[in-house]
């Protein structure tokens, strides 16, 4: 009876707390909340993602707001654990009305907030997660993704590869959902542009291996003349590190080769000068808007931005277009407005597909070699793109089926 | 299959890494009945004094490769001295806590002073190069961590098992009253056995830098397989340390060859096998 009496009291509470600050809110600025690994393994990535949110935010602040009003960027540790992340979000949605969230590290941090923006109804963005289920079987519709998936990613390595005239690959990739997406994504690529390049040799490593020795061997034994990998951080530098010394010549085809952290933490040029990649948003990219964006970035923060803060920054400029479309930050209309809106931004036309949240966006090729304007070590330079429509996705393949 | 020979060098390589790695944590457990959670925190320490020294003066990996054992010998005898024998009258899980509770600064340390991001350690000269073994181009630094591995194995057993200090050390652990009461100051040795645990952690730090990634997680990353590698081969048993690792290296090395769906699960199959046909590990003294 007493345990039904607190019980009663502690949901009583709970909805008063609910109740309240709500409808007391000053609503003066847009506040949108970034769900970050801020502290642990994961902070730097973490770190180098909200840059770009932030910087998103000044740019748009000096040019007179959003509506009038100032975007005020709210940083969440996310401690790249999903609960960890919703609970802070809520806090916020609840105490702050805080409508807005993004983020980039973890698609099962983006899953669960995806789950929580739904329940909430506010909006949830990502410029960095990168499962292709997140707008696929698990889409709905507060979640949007700008960014990138493993399924544009490995279509358009796929389809570099093949232009290159590569015949025979090698793929090796972690071993859990991410790396089996990007490498089942390559090889239909593969199957369906030529089908005389073959796939020689397959496989999986658990995330954090130490010893790629019995990999790398195995890829020599297999002689391919490429190399493809989705792998970034320690998983990228382990089998560059080793691979190499032991032979493994070959040119390597990476999701996220550009990373300037990854590239210094090999500390050896030679080992990852010629490898390629393919990203949604890149230093290098020759275009105008690019040039105006990265060397204003310069002048303000006298540093380069990260690929991280670059992708980050492209996509919060693109949900800002659609705030400005709908012309008010009610949830249900900013969802409409972002539905087929176009985003002519730095990095080429940016378009939101109405059909399941996933931004149709170009690929932009680059190469690693040893001489350019950014950093001492070596660094990208352009190869080129793929276009939207080159990697698209047809919204009947992906799965999705969006309640609205 | 003439990939059979370097799959078996690959194998000797990872088992010297991890003997080498093993080899302080069983030897203090063996010793002191002390399980140092810190162990693998201290290995880091060694790959960043590593990688300071490196910098500094520009690529003395030998040097480095004596210095840091030698600061891990002193901050490991500072631990012994000012903390674990405080702890020791209240019990093992005491000494437990304050090993974790020291795992944890160590680790917060490193990435306060040196950054929470990989480090570049690379090696050049001859270790850097590679050579013709049996056919096939080969990493000398691989081979290179294996002879390590027998260097470090083989002092430690003639220490143990071949001087007057070994005696001591052996008849400390069996009664460390009647050790004391002969003249001998157990405390001392004592000290000197987890200082000596500390350096070997260090010096298994400076050999993993070039191999692996210098970064802040890599103590927690390495402290699973120096269990996995003691538990099999029974705690506090040097001998079965040295073939724990050389099973583990090897299962590893030919599991991703033949069984690449298992390779994950391979080495912690071999761990539950051994502890339901052996609970005290191959080589382990039943308790």
């Amino acid at each position: 009876m007493r345990r039904k009496f607190f019980g009663g009291l502690c949901i009583l509470s709970m909805v008063l707390m609910l109740a309240l600050p709500v409808g007391a809110l000053a609503q003066d600025t847009i506040k949108i909340g970034v769900t970050e690994p801020l502290s642990g393994t994961f902070k730097d990535i973490g770190e180098r993602y909200l840059d770009g949110v932030l910087y998103a935010a000044q740019v748009i602040n000096e040019g007179g707001g959003l509506l009038g009003k100032k975007v005020e960027v709210v940083p969440v540790d996310s401690e790249l654990k999903p609960d960890v992340a919703t609970r802070k979000a809520q806090n916020l949605i609840l105490k702050d009305g805080v409508k807005f969230f993004t983020g980039g590290t973890g698609s099962s941090v983006g899953a669960a907030m995806a789950q929580l923006a739904e329940k909430q109804n506010v909006i949830m963005f990502t410029y960095g997660m990168d499962a292709a289920s997140m707008t696929g079987e698990k889409c709905n519709k507060n979640f949007f993704r700008p960014g990138g998936s493993t399924d544009g990613r490995s279509f358009a390595l796929a389809q570099l590869v093949v232009k290159m005239g590569y015949k025979k690959i090698a793929i090796i990739g972690q071993d859990y959902s991410f790396g089996h997406e990007a490498l089942a994504a390559f090889k239909k690529r593969i199957a369906q542009i030529s089908p005389s390049t073959k796939i020689v040799c397959e496989l999986y490593h658990p995330a954090g291996t130490k010893d790629y020795g019995p990999y790398v061997s195995q890829i020599i034994a297999a002689k391919p003349d490429a190399i493809f990998t989705p792998n970034w951080g320690n998983d990228l530098t382990l089998l560059l590190k080793q691979g190499r010394p032991m032979g493994m010549n070959q040119k390597i085809f990476d999701y996220y080769i550009n990373d300037e952290v990854t590239i210094e933490a090999l500390g050896n040029d030679s080992l990852i000068i010629g490898s390629m990649g393919a990203e949604i948003w890149t230093i290098s990219m020759p275009t105008k808007k690019n040039e105006a964006f990265v060397n204003k970035f310069y002048k303000d923060k006298k540093r380069w931005p990260s690929y991280c803060a670059g992708k980050a920054y492209t996509a919060t400029m693109f949900w800002a277009e659609a705030i400005k479309k709908a012309g008010t930050t009610d949830v249900a209309a900013v969802i409409k407005a972002w539905e087929g809106l176009s985003f002519d931004g730095p990095a080429g036309v940016w378009t939101m597909r109405a059909g399941d949240h996933q931004g149709q966006v170009p690929y932009w090729y680059t190469e690693i070699v040893a001489k350019n304007k950014y950093f001492k070590h070596a660094f990208e330079a352009p190869r080129g793109m793929a276009t939207a429509k080159s990697v698209e996705v047809s919204l009947a393949e992906t799965g999705c089926k969006m309640k609205k | 299959m003439n990939e059979i020979p370097v799959f078996f060098l690959h194998g000797l390589a990872y088992a010297g890494l991890l003997f080498l790695v093993s080899a302080g944590l069983t030897l203090v457990f063996g010793m002191m009945n002390v399980l140092n959670f810190a162990h693998a925190a201290m290995y880091m320490l060694g790959a960043y004094f590593s990688y300071s020294i490196m910098m500094h003066f520009t690529g003395q990996f030998w040097l480095s490769l004596m210095v840091c054992p030698a600061i891990l010998f002193i901050i490991g005898a500072l631990i012994e001295r000012f903390l674990l024998r405080r702890v020791h009258k209240f019990g093992h899980v005491q000494e437990l806590l304050l090993t974790f509770g020291l795992a944890y600064i160590i680790t917060e340390l490193v990435k306060w002073y040196w950054g929470n991001y990989p480090l570049a350690v690379n090696i050049g000269g001859f270790l850097g190069s590679t050579i013709q073994i049996i056919g096939i181009t080969y990493p000398v630094y691989r081979i290179f961590i294996f002879l390590c591995a027998i260097f470090v194995g083989t002092v430690m057993a003639l220490i143990l098992y071949k001087t007057r200090l070994g005696i001591i050390l052996r008849a400390a652990v069996n009664d460390s009253e009647m050790t004391n009461t002969l003249g001998v100051n157990v405390p001392l040795v004592f000290m000197g056995v987890f200082a000596f645990g500390a350096a070997l952690s260090g010096f298994a730090g400076v050999i993993a830098g070039p191999l692996l990634s210098t970064f802040p997680g890599m103590a927690q990353e390495i402290l699973l397989d120096a269990f996995v590698v003691i538990v099999v081969g029974g705690f506090g048993s040097l001998g079965g340390a040295v073939v724990a690792s050389l099973l583990i290296g090897q299962l590893q090395s030919f599991g991703v060859l033949l069984f690449p769906k298992l390779s994950i699960a391979l080495v912690y199959l071999l761990m539950a096998v051994v502890l339901i046909i052996k609970p005290s590990g191959l080589f382990g003294e039943e308790q």
